[in-house]
């Protein structure tokens, strides 16, 4: 699905670099939950934001649906994070003035999927009960649980039935329990839909449920 | 999905706030723009509703009105050859039968034919005379019976009384015209006199121009400081949000969306407020006191609105620059939005 090819990636300030990915090569496969991992500082973040295409590289290729991510240009970038990736951040990042369902609606609109003001409700309602959140569907982010907001950012990632999911540290801001319920929902999405899903994690818990576990060091794979 | 409205509708209180400030100033601007307008007509009504032609004054009357001698012998040539009229200005008292002292410029002009002894006044003189009065001009001794009223015809901030071409020549004690006036765009060339167009004589009245100048720079102080306000509002609102619009940009939202979202927002602010602003505005004009002189005409205050609207669209324009630098990347790590 998609391939990471000798990614390396260095940051500059004045005279000073630091090269915080050596040459990585990563595969990541559909319908599979593979995990990053790794102490702070082992790169597993900037490879995760240079795969979903928020980020560039110095050099290597990402390639993905036959096409080398690295040579688009940021149209094309932006075309392809709305209609073929879904994103889980470590805040929701909800809209804070949407609710729920509107949140879902937005990002249908944004990815181009063409679907009846009908239809649209239906798959709403058929993500946000899949995630366990219909009853919320009208509530505000200011109104819902930490929990809550990453549900329904979860439903907003896979609204526009992306190829691939990237989560950062989905579980970060969660209790144990709530981290629990966000992880079986990942992992149950995977089995379902066949998605993709790339997350980035430091907690040793949430890595049993992960389908490969890749562990990062000093900007290479461990 | 109208992103713009949901986020006004949400947030009341902060739309509300910026609405309010944009109403206040362009109401400001358009009871300045109403007081700038009504004393331009207080001070020279009688010259503005006048129609488009040539003032014609003797050249060496140093483009003062009242310095301006045109003998008998050239206005009547110059009459005869161009056609119009000729006109009298004369600032003057008419005293009544209870002593009572009215201000006036006493008028002949060619336009209004007025019989010796009878005279009409501006309009806004009807609230202490009625036709039939007598009124006195004391230094000539002429006494005069009010023939009726015009309207709008006041100059140097004093009602006209229009006069015969005889009393006006015992009033003023010379035969001489101080004008010629000559209907049509066509620029004369006379010898020994100065033609002026209507707004070119309306500035050599003394203290219109310097009235109209202070009165325009504080209308146009108050655009840009207008401008300056949305830009400011909308850079301020813009810096609040730039979490959330790099968000969206990383989710795939086009930039070009999120300028539309603001410009919207823009726009039914500026329409709300200016509606509001303009319905007071034209209210004032009916319930204004009639020693204000005040009146906000139609066409300077549409004209105005556009100018606000414009202001507007740049001020937000430029501060909606971050929004197309914001990295989606930054402002994911940023945090909550």
């Amino acid at each position: 699905m998609m391939e990471l090819k000798q990614i390396e990636k260095s940051f500059s300030a004045g005279e000073v670099s630091e090269q915080v990915l050596k040459g990585v090569t990563l595969t990541i496969e559909s319908g599979k939950l593979t995990a990053l991992t790794g102490v702070s500082g082992s790169g597993k973040s900037t490879l995760l934001s240079i795969a979903a295409g928020l980020q560039s590289t110095t050099s290597g290729s990402v390639l993905f649906d036959g096409r080398d991510l690295t040579s688009l240009d940021q149209e094309e970038l932006r075309a392809l994070r709305a209609g073929s990736f879904g994103f889980v951040f470590q805040s929701s990042h909800l809209v804070p003035f949407l609710t729920a369902a509107e949140q879902l609606e937005l990002m249908l609109k944004t990815s181009g999927r063409k679907l009846s003001k009908k239809a649209a409700a239906a798959e709403i309602s058929r993500v946000l009960t899949r995630v366990g959140m219909e009853h919320r569907r009208n509530a505000y982010p200011d109104t819902m649980s930490g929990g809550e907001k990453q549900r329904i950012a979860i439903a907003r990632a896979l609204i526009h039935q992306p190829k691939i999911v990237f989560a950062d540290e989905p579980t970060a801001s969660l209790d144990s329990k709530r981290s629990h319920d966000i992880m079986k929902l990942l992992k149950d999405i995977t089995t379902d839909t066949g998605t993709a899903v790339l997350m980035v994690t430091h907690d040793e818990e949430m890595l049993g449920y992960a389908d490969r576990v890749v562990e990062m060091r000093d900007g290479l794979i461990g | 999905m109208n992103l713009a409205w949901k986020e006004m509708k949400k947030n009341k209180l902060k739309f509300f706030i910026l609405g309010s400030i944009v109403f206040l100033v362009s109401l400001l601007t358009f009871v300045i723009s109403g007081l700038a307008n009504g004393l331009s007509e207080d001070n020279a009504s009688l010259i503005r509703n006048m129609p488009e032609g040539q003032f014609l004054m003797s050249s060496d009357a140093e483009e003062t009105y009242s310095m301006s001698v045109i003998d008998p012998g050239l206005r009547d040539q110059v009459i005869s050859e161009h056609g119009g009229y000729a006109m009298s200005l004369q600032m003057g008292f008419l005293t009544d039968d209870e002593d009572r002292q009215t201000g006036v410029t006493f008028v002949h002009s060619g336009d209004h034919q007025v019989s010796n002894g009878r005279i009409i006044l501006d309009e806004s003189l009807q609230k202490d005379y009625q036709t039939g009065d007598h009124l006195t001009h004391e230094q000539s001794g002429t006494t005069f019976t009010v023939a009726g009223f015009v309207p709008q015809a006041k100059f140097s901030h004093a009602p006209s009384a229009f006069l015969s071409a005889d009393d006006a020549e015992q009033i003023t004690r010379t035969k001489a015209s101080q004008l010629i006036f000559v209907p049509g765009s066509d620029e004369l060339s006379v010898s020994g006199l100065t033609a002026f167009s209507k707004s070119e004589f309306l500035n050599t009245i003394p203290s219109y121009n310097a009235e109209q100048l202070s009165l325009n720079m504080i209308v146009w102080f108050l655009i840009a400081i207008s401008g300056m306000l949305f830009g400011i509002f909308f850079y301020m609102m813009n810096v609040q949000k730039i979490g959330l619009y790099g968000i969206l940009k990383g989710l795939g939202v086009k930039t070009r969306d999120l300028f539309r979202m603001m410009w919207t927002q823009l726009i039914i602010i500026t329409l709300i407020a200016l509606t509001a602003s303009l319905s007071i505005g034209f209210s004032l004009n009916a319930v204004s006191p009639g020693d204000l002189p005040y009146l906000l005409a139609p066409a300077t205050a549409f004209q105005l609105s556009a100018v606000f609207t414009l202001v507007g669209f740049f001020g937000a324009t430029l501060s909606g620059v971050q929004i197309k630098r914001i990295e989606p990347l930054q402002a994911i790590r940023q945090g909550e939005v």
